[in-house]
């Protein structure tokens, strides 16, 4: 590794600088901080459990698929409302609490401002209440599991009348409202986080860090910031209502005539509907909040290792911008067969398959970016490359769905469930992984094994896919989704063996992702130094004086003078030129 | 990327502002600014890139609460469009009860809303003057002067949150409660959302006037002034945009 | 490592191609006029997709193989390459969706002839009720909340005070006649269900509050799974039913028989 010359020691700056590294005592003192690098770690660890939680919960609905019968430790026999629980919550942490909160707030909190040449969030304190509304909201959501009926049994989607009524099924009493509780908490995090995002964006760019200086992963997290301010105040609304329906006596999503177990309901004049619109004018754009943020990770790491500079920046940009944009006006395409009118399907119809324009030519500028670079096959490398792979395999499934006449078989079949595994899960991971891998010396001080990376990065890969393609079969096939038993209905039953296949599948693969964590905690102990500058990366992150960065005053005041991927400039000293490295 | 020299950008651009001001040692008194002011020439920049910040944050928060009263209009014109699907008479019918609002209560609501706007807005002007002395190094007056204004814009705005609970009682005391019709649940919405957002703004103005007791520096202050008073101005327009709705569209 | 990586992508591609064109599992043998259509419009979007598919990743692993170019600054895109690869796909895709759009206006609700089968469909956890207006051609009122009565033989709640409602007939069994247009009257008691007939490749939700009107010919005498597709609570995955098409002979001969009473 070349060393760079204007740094005495990155290592002692290091150690005196970064709050993480310091004594127990500082580090208690340092919980309720307000610096972005130490927000950032707590929103990754709040990510890690909400991971575990989730991936458990996977395993769990797989085995009792496929094996309805088998005894879980502690918890003995999974009943169907002990299954709906767990799809809701896996949905719920999942959607929520990994894929919209660490690659956004986790590694934006501790990134965007250092790649931006800012010594902290513009509001800092707005961050760190985000960061605690949103650790008070997972709490909320785990306590669910523990209420009389357990956890809500509707779904993530929560459609009414199901989600509105108690007496609707376990789950549907207190469960539910703690969990309307929770994602209204999560929805106040989020916006909070997001207005300081933008506004960092805006303000706080170091000089002569132009808009097309910024990195990608810049831009990513600013576009996905303005999808937040823009839908999850919708859904706080949409959860209000419904809780208002629940315990006010309201009809916004009731219609007259109910009637429940025999019980006759006394509301009137609702629609179910709306609540549909309502979620997917949010859902859609959330769907976009996960995936922008590691489309953004993905090209900036495919430059980094191709030592390549990123092709096409100014459309990479523009396919964000159109995607943001676009994003709030395909939501109908969630709801072909709800009954809403058939006509406004050709309009959802078109405008999805629009959307589809932007994410294939990002797919292209990332194949670009990596054709004829000297390409450095690491870890992050990897996992970026797999991303690319997934988003195609998950991506090409999306035009077929936009149909409205396919979609009528499709929907809420398998399916669907590989579609949005494929493209918005398993690639959203892979980008989680490798900007963990990537991003972890400059968060922890440390490098992560690469074997153990390399092997966590096959079992993965071939893991996805052997778990999710197979299920566009079932789907094919016509088998419905959030089916706790495959017994109910006699052409579903027939594809217990596929179904099988997957389960082993999904334990193989769920299981393989202990090494991951085992390097994790253990390069967070045991992993050797790392270099200011370990993967030779031209943003401001790794450059030595943004080590040095504490909050409040501090003098890091980087000059920017070159854009974010100059690798390979010819006449250069290295092969990358640092942003602030003197004009040339 | 093509090496691009922007010097001409680069001298215009102030400084970077930067860091909270979470862990500055704070400094009573009038004067200091955030962001490690220490009164030097440059740290004025920094006074002025917080109150930059603080407008953005602002502007954003508007853009959140546009969002969720555009989604909030749109429902309630969707509801009063499209009524029950009466399944029997195989049609869509209207079970919309017209509201009977009480015109004389809102009416006065709305002027008070309309006069708080308007010290409000005094009350930040004051306020600005006051900044101009300090940036030319001039101690000002005392701010027994201008605090009456933001005072009485506290008044004028706990005023309104107390007419709009009249107005509620009333309705209620006719007979009109959150329940018995969609045309009532989305008139509690509406103004309900309004007063919580209210409410919210009148935190801030309560944090602002009671600098003072807090140590809060002047420049603070003003801040909070300035940011509320945008966040004021523009929820007084929404009042009038739901009182139009709700008189316009009663169906 | 590359070669590892390059050979693991291909070997991906090659499983997911061997995959669907082994396909243990696919569509069930279509038994409705627009089954036909939607396979083909399916058969076309499996052929190109997968063909992009395939293309898609070849072009990645030979992204990945590309010698390093010796000196000189790398290409930092080229607006020629965006505005190809931009205009192709926007062909592709539109393409697609403008030939979906045919197939989605040939699903349009039909102009009414008069000739359909009436057929009410009612979702309540957890069981599909069919309901036939029976002779007079009507369907009685019903009111759920009133009369439903599930053990004693009522379970839609009709108005037993209306005429029309005396010779309806509720099954739990969908019968139609073959060759007929079906006009469904999809309704829900209680909670979202969805009427999923993979056969007819026919797919609505029901909701409650709402009444949906919807088509299908079945083409092919047979008798048929109905599933619920719309979570709807606990029996959800149990939500079963059977749609029986027979003969037109038959169909008279049954309402006959169930309508006599």
């Amino acid at each position: 590794m070349p060393m760079l010359n204007q740094t005495p020691d990155p290592k002692a700056i290091r150690n005196d600088s970064d709050p993480s590294l310091r004594s127990g005592f500082q580090k208690a003192r340092n919980l309720f901080s307000t610096d972005h690098k130490i927000i950032g770690r707590q929103y990754f660890f709040l990510s890690l459990a909400a991971v575990l939680v989730g991936a458990w919960l996977s395993l769990l609905m797989r085995i009792h698929l496929v094996w309805p019968k088998a005894i879980i430790l502690f918890l003995g026999e999974i009943k169907p409302e002990n299954y709906l629980a767990q799809l809701t919550m896996h949905g719920t942490l999942m959607v929520f609490f990994v894929l919209s909160t660490v690659p956004q707030a986790g590694f934006g909190t501790f990134f965007l401002p250092l790649q931006l040449g800012a010594r902290n969030m513009a509001f800092p304190r707005l961050a760190a209440v985000g960061f605690w509304t949103a650790l008070t909201s997972f709490l909320v959501l785990m306590a669910a599991f523990f209420v009389p009926g357990g956890a809500p049994g509707a779904g993530w989607t929560q459609y009414p009348p199901l989600s509105a009524l108690a007496s609707a099924g376990p789950g549907q009493g207190l469960g539910t409202d703690l969990w309307l509780v929770s994602i209204g908490l999560f929805c106040l995090s989020s916006l909070m986080s997001a207005a300081g995002f933008v506004a960092t964006t805006v303000s706080h760019r170091a000089p002569g860090m132009t808009w097309m200086r910024m990195p990608l992963t810049c831009w990513s997290w600013f576009v996905t910031s303005i999808l937040i301010l823009l839908a999850f105040g919708i859904l706080l609304a949409a959860v209000v209502l419904l809780m208002l329906d629940r315990h006010a006596g309201t009809s916004f999503f009731l219609p007259g005539g109910l009637l429940i177990s025999g019980r006759a309901i006394a509301h009137s004049g609702g629609s179910p509907l709306l609540w549909q619109h309502l979620f997917w004018f949010f859902g859609h754009p959330e769907v976009y909040i996960a995936v922008l943020p590691a489309m953004g990770v993905t090209s900036h790491l495919l430059s980094v290792f191709a030592r390549k500079p990123v092709f096409g920046y100014k459309a990479m940009v523009g396919a964000t911008l159109a995607i943001g944009a676009l994003g709030f006006m395909v939501w109908g395409h969630h709801m072909f067969v709800s009954g809403m009118n058939p006509y406004a399907g050709f309009a959802f119809s078109t405008l999805t398959t629009a959307i589809a324009v932007p994410s294939a030519i990002k797919t292209f500028n990332w194949v670009a970016t990596l054709y004829g670079g000297r390409i450095r096959y690491a870890t992050p490398l990897l996992f970026s490359a797999g991303f690319v792979s997934l988003f195609i395999t998950g991506g090409l499934t999306g035009p077929i769905l936009a149909q409205p006449a396919l979609d009528t078989y499709l929907h809420d079949t398998y399916f669907v469930v590989a579609h949005f595994h494929l493209i918005m899960a398993m690639a959203g991971l892979f980008a989680i992984f490798s900007a963990t891998h990537f991003w972890f010396p400059r968060m922890f001080g440390r490098m992560m094994n690469e074997r153990l990376g390399r092997l966590h990065f096959w079992i993965t890969l071939f893991g996805a896919y052997a778990i999710f393609v197979p299920m566009h079969l079932l789907g094919i096939a016509g088998h419905p989704r959030r089916y706790s038993d495959l017994s109910g209905v006699q052409y579903v039953a027939a594809m217990a063996p596929l179904q099988k296949f997957i389960t082993l599948a999904a334990i193989v693969t769920i299981a393989g992702q202990l090494i991951f964590l085992a390097n994790l905690f253990w390069s967070m102990r045991r992993g050797p130094a790392a270099e200011t500058n370990p993967w030779e990366c031209g943003t401001l992150e790794w450059t030595p004086a943004s080590y040095a960065t504490k909050e409040g005053p501090g003098e890091w005041r980087p000059q920017v003078n070159h854009g974010p991927y100059e690798y390979n400039v010819p006449g250069a000293e290295n092969d990358f030129i640092m942003q602030d490295a003197p004009a040339s | 990327m093509p090496i691009i020299s922007d010097r001409v950008e680069i001298e215009r651009k102030p400084k970077l502002g930067g860091g909270g001001p979470g862990k500055i040692p704070h400094r009573r008194g009038f004067g200091g600014g955030d962001d490690g002011d220490r009164g030097r020439p440059e740290d004025f920049r920094s006074r002025n890139q917080r109150m930059r910040r603080y407008r953005i944050g602002m502007a954003l928060c508007l853009v959140s609460v546009t969002a969720v009263f555009v989604a909030l209009t749109f429902l309630y014109v969707f509801r009063l469009g499209k009524g029950r699907y009466d399944e029997d008479a195989h049609r869509w019918v209207t079970d919309w009860i017209t509201l009977k609002l009480p015109y004389l209560l809102l009416w006065t609501n709305s002027l008070v809303l309309l006069l708080s706007s308007a010290t409000l807005e005094l009350a930040r002007r004051t306020m600005e003057k006051k900044e101009e002395f300090a940036a030319m190094g001039i101690v000002p007056p005392r701010m027994r002067r201008d605090l009456p204004w933001l005072g009485i814009t506290l008044l004028l705005g706990f005023g309104f949150l107390a007419g709009q609970v009249v107005v509620w009682n009333t309705l209620r005391h006719q007979g009109v409660y959150l329940v018995s019709n969609p045309s009532r649940s989305y008139f509690y919405l509406l103004t309900g959302t309004h007063a919580v957002h209210l409410a919210g703004g009148l935190l801030a103005l309560l944090y602002a006037a009671g600098g003072r007791f807090l140590a809060l520096r002047f420049e603070s202050q003003r801040i909070a002034v300035e940011v509320t008073s945008w966040y004021w101005h523009y929820l007084a327009f929404l009042w009038f945009g739901i009182f139009a709705l709700v008189h316009f569209a009663r169906g | 490592m590359s070669v590892a990586l390059r050979l693991a992508l291909l070997l991906v591609v090659l499983g997911c191609v061997y995959l669907f064109l082994a396909h243990p599992y696919w569509f069930p043998a279509g038994a409705s006029s627009l089954s036909g259509l939607i396979d083909h419009q399916f058969r076309i979007a499996l052929w190109v997709f997968g063909a992009l598919f395939v293309v898609g990743h070849l072009i990645l692993v030979w992204a990945l193989s590309k010698k390093p170019h010796a000196g000189g600054m790398a290409s930092q895109g080229s607006w020629q390459l965006e505005v190809t690869w931009t205009v192709a796909v926007t062909i592709i895709f539109f393409w697609f969706n403008i030939s979906g759009d045919h197939l989605w206006s040939s699903m349009m609700p039909p102009a009414k002839h008069g000739t359909e089968i009436d057929v009410e469909v009612t979702g309540a956890q957890f069981q599909w009720y069919f309901r036939y207006p029976g002779a007079d051609g009507a369907f009685g009122k019903t009111d759920a909340q009133k009369f439903a009565r599930p053990d004693e033989g009522n379970p839609l709640g009709i108005d037993p005070s209306d005429p029309a409602g005396r010779d309806d007939i509720v099954s739990t069994a969908m019968i139609v006649p073959v060759g007929h247009a079906v006009q469904l009257h999809l309704r829900a008691q209680d909670v979202v269900h969805s009427l999923f007939i993979p056969a007819m490749r026919f797919k609505q939700d029901t909701v409650p509050g709402m009444e949906i009107i919807s088509h299908f010919t079945p083409t092919k005498i047979g008798a048929y799974e109905i599933a619920c597709a719309e979570l709807c609570g606990l029996g959800h995955y149990r939500m079963r039913a059977v749609v029986r098409v027979v003969s037109e002979a038959e169909f008279a001969a049954w309402l006959k028989q169930h309508g006599s009473f």
